[in-house]
């Protein structure tokens, strides 16, 4: 063994790098030790991610620099937040920000919307997808399989589907729906349509995802209280009402909270279905404000709009779910 | 017996007379259909894939419901290959997924030990912390890593290297943002291993970190597996800075999503293609969803539930 024993360390007079950090690290107390361990951990969120997020708040305070070689104007404090919630910044904007009255064409409500839409009817499918999956059948493998084979395709394919879904002129789909009055004839560039498109195309994709986390909660319900469901007379929607419901909520809010953060910040799919200047996602108008406009302030604030949205999901989320914890308990 | 009624069988009324008889009858029935549904449509749209790429494109028009190919082209998958490198973008997805991955293992394992078997000072805070991260949207990360990775921040008059379009320029932020759920994996994973395990090893004569990579890890190995397998999919899967951190030539670094949007971008009439590409595309994780579908689950449900 080319590792040191605990009695070499002390007893041999062995040293070198090696030897030395070894034994400095089994002196140290577990204290001590939970931070070294944690050090490379720290160090890499605090350059990706903590660092980033205090710069763009940073940069949020400052003006766009349009002209001259620095990235940011001059200190104008919170001047950016103002200008984006009273929609006075629009104009400069690839998209608008906030825009009441075309709500399809302004980044803060198609966001809103997208989230609201996406996540309420994954909650429905994933329920049931859960339900069906607790179920205990032949070929109950495979079928799990196909519900979740499309939560792990790459977005960028699930982008491409959609998009060769709703094609004019190839489609089967588009004529049809078209005829039905529901889509344009070109839904791809249409807002309205190209947000619903979104929403069943994430629905697709994420609603495997609130299955599983449901799935897991329906099958740690304790099965005796059915028993006694059912001896007391209880039909099954009644069971379902009164046994399940209760008992697998803290779980479906937890998923619903991943699925809303997740939706809140959606980019990509928009980015491959209808691009970004159809549908302008709170994500969509950081990236091309700052990509093509360079207006670092600006796409800085709506960034950090977009966090500090989420952070206050979350927080919403977590009293709800201690309700919830302590209803349930 | 009313309350039977209820559950939605509406149109179906004679059916629904029977179900009052026997609502197991109905309940089952119900549950077929649910599966079959479910079935189809997540299903469709690769079979929907599948129609466009065997379509000659000259012949993709109007198809009708349902659909089925209009004539038999198997050459669009070897067409994909030959117009983009697309083999290279799935090679470099492929690098960046298991150097990631490996990254992402051997750190996640020194917080995961921290948190699954030390108590300490500040663990709760720096749990909630870690756990932040995977909240924030990557657009409020985006710019100033931009900069960054572009040799465009100094500290102390040194340049930050130029990373944009190299590996490291994804690998890092995908670290970053798929570690906590690691983390929390093999939080639980080191926590259910005894301590007189641990005490074994070390009396034996094992350093701290040798216990650790040597009878911990290993004692966790499905915890390992679960974690390594879904952070290689979330790589596969990612898009944002995948997009945004490299300028999209297979020989710079460009993952999978470039391959597919050069074709929407470069061919955007040649559907066949595109359709070829993107089964092409999906095969790599649809073999580790079928292989690995246990794994996938325990992960994902012991992850979210334990955040």
């Amino acid at each position: 063994m080319s590792v040191p024993t605990e009695d070499g360390i002390r007893d041999t007079e062995r040293s070198g790098p090696y030897v030395s950090a070894v034994r400095w690290m089994e002196n140290l107390n577990d204290t001590q030790f939970a931070y070294l361990l944690l050090t490379p951990v720290l160090l890499l969120l605090a350059v990706i991610a903590f660092w980033p997020l205090l710069s763009t708040f940073r940069m949020s305070l400052y003006a766009d620099s349009l002209v001259g070689a620095s990235a940011l104007g001059e200190f104008v404090g919170l001047e950016n937040y103002v200008a984006l919630l009273t929609g006075q910044r629009d104009v400069v904007l690839v998209r608008p920000f906030l825009d009441l009255n075309a709500p399809f064409r302004s980044a803060l409500t198609v966001t809103l919307i997208f989230t609201v839409a996406s996540v309420f009817f994954e909650t429905l499918v994933g329920f049931a997808q859960a339900l069906v999956l607790d179920q205990d059948f032949r070929g109950r493998r495979w079928v799990r399989v196909a519900i979740i084979l499309p939560w792990a395709v790459p977005i960028v394919i699930q982008g491409m589907i959609f998009f060769l879904l709703f094609q004019p002129n190839i489609g089967f789909l588009v004529t049809p729906l078209q005829q039905l009055g529901i889509f344009t004839q070109t839904p791809l560039t249409n807002a309205v349509d190209s947000v619903i498109i979104l929403v069943v195309a994430d629905v697709w994709k994420t609603s495997a995802f609130m299955a599983l986390i449901i799935l897991a909660g329906l099958q740690s319900v304790d099965r005796s209280l059915y028993d006694v469901g059912r001896v007391a007379g209880a039909s099954r929607w009644q069971q379902f009402k009164m046994i399940t419901l209760p008992l697998v909520l803290p779980s479906v809010l937890v998923a619903m909270l991943f699925r809303t953060i997740g939706a809140m910040r959606v980019y990509g799919i928009i980015e491959t279905v209808s691009g970004c200047n159809t549908v302008p996602s709170l994500s969509c108008l950081v990236v091309t404000t700052f990509r093509d406009s360079r207006m670092y302030g600006t796409s800085a604030a709506v960034a950090f709009i977009t966090a500090a949205l989420i952070g206050i999901v979350v927080s919403v989320y977590i009293v709800k779910y201690a309700d919830t914890e302590e209803a349930a308990a | 017996m009313a309350t039977e009624s209820e559950t939605k069988q509406g149109p179906f009324s004679r059916w629904a007379s029977s179900a009052i008889q026997d609502p197991e009858k109905a309940y089952r029935a119900m549950f077929y259909v649910a599966t079959v549904f479910f079935l189809f449509t997540t299903l469709f749209p690769f079979y929907w894939l599948l129609v466009l790429a065997l379509t000659p494109q000259d012949a993709i028009a109007n198809f009708g419901f349902p659909p089925v190919p209009n004539g038999f082209n198997p050459g669009a998958f070897v067409e994909v290959f030959q117009r983009v490198p697309f083999h290279l973008f799935v090679f470099n997805s492929f690098v960046l997924g298991v150097a990631t991955t490996a990254v992402v293992l051997v750190l996640a394992s020194l917080a995961g030990y921290v948190f699954g078997r030390l108590d300490f000072p500040g663990r709760g805070p720096l749990m909630l912390l870690i756990l932040a991260v995977s909240y924030f949207p990557p657009a409020a990360f985006i710019i100033p890593l931009f900069r960054l990775f572009t040799g465009n921040v100094s500290l102390l008059g040194v340049s930050s290297p130029e990373l944009f379009n190299t590996p490291f320029a994804m690998i890092l932020p995908f670290s970053a943002l798929f570690m906590p759920l690691s983390i929390f994996i093999l939080a639980t994973f080191y926590g259910q291993i005894p301590d007189g395990l641990e005490d074994a090893a070390r009396v034996e004569g094992t350093t701290r970190l040798g216990a650790l990579f040597r009878v911990i890890m290993p004692l966790s190995a499905p915890g390992v597996a679960t974690a390594g397998v879904l952070t290689f999919i979330s790589v596969y899967n990612e898009f944002f800075f995948s997009f945004l951190m490299t300028t999209g030539e297979a020989d710079r670094w460009a993952p999978l999503v470039w391959g597919i949007l050069s074709y929407q971008g470069q061919y955007s009439e040649l559907y066949n293609l595109m359709a070829a590409a993107s089964i092409v595309g999906v095969l790599p994780v649809a073999i580790i969803v079928v292989v690995a579908q246990e794994k996938i689950v325990s992960g994902l449900t012991a992850g979210a539930l334990k955040e």
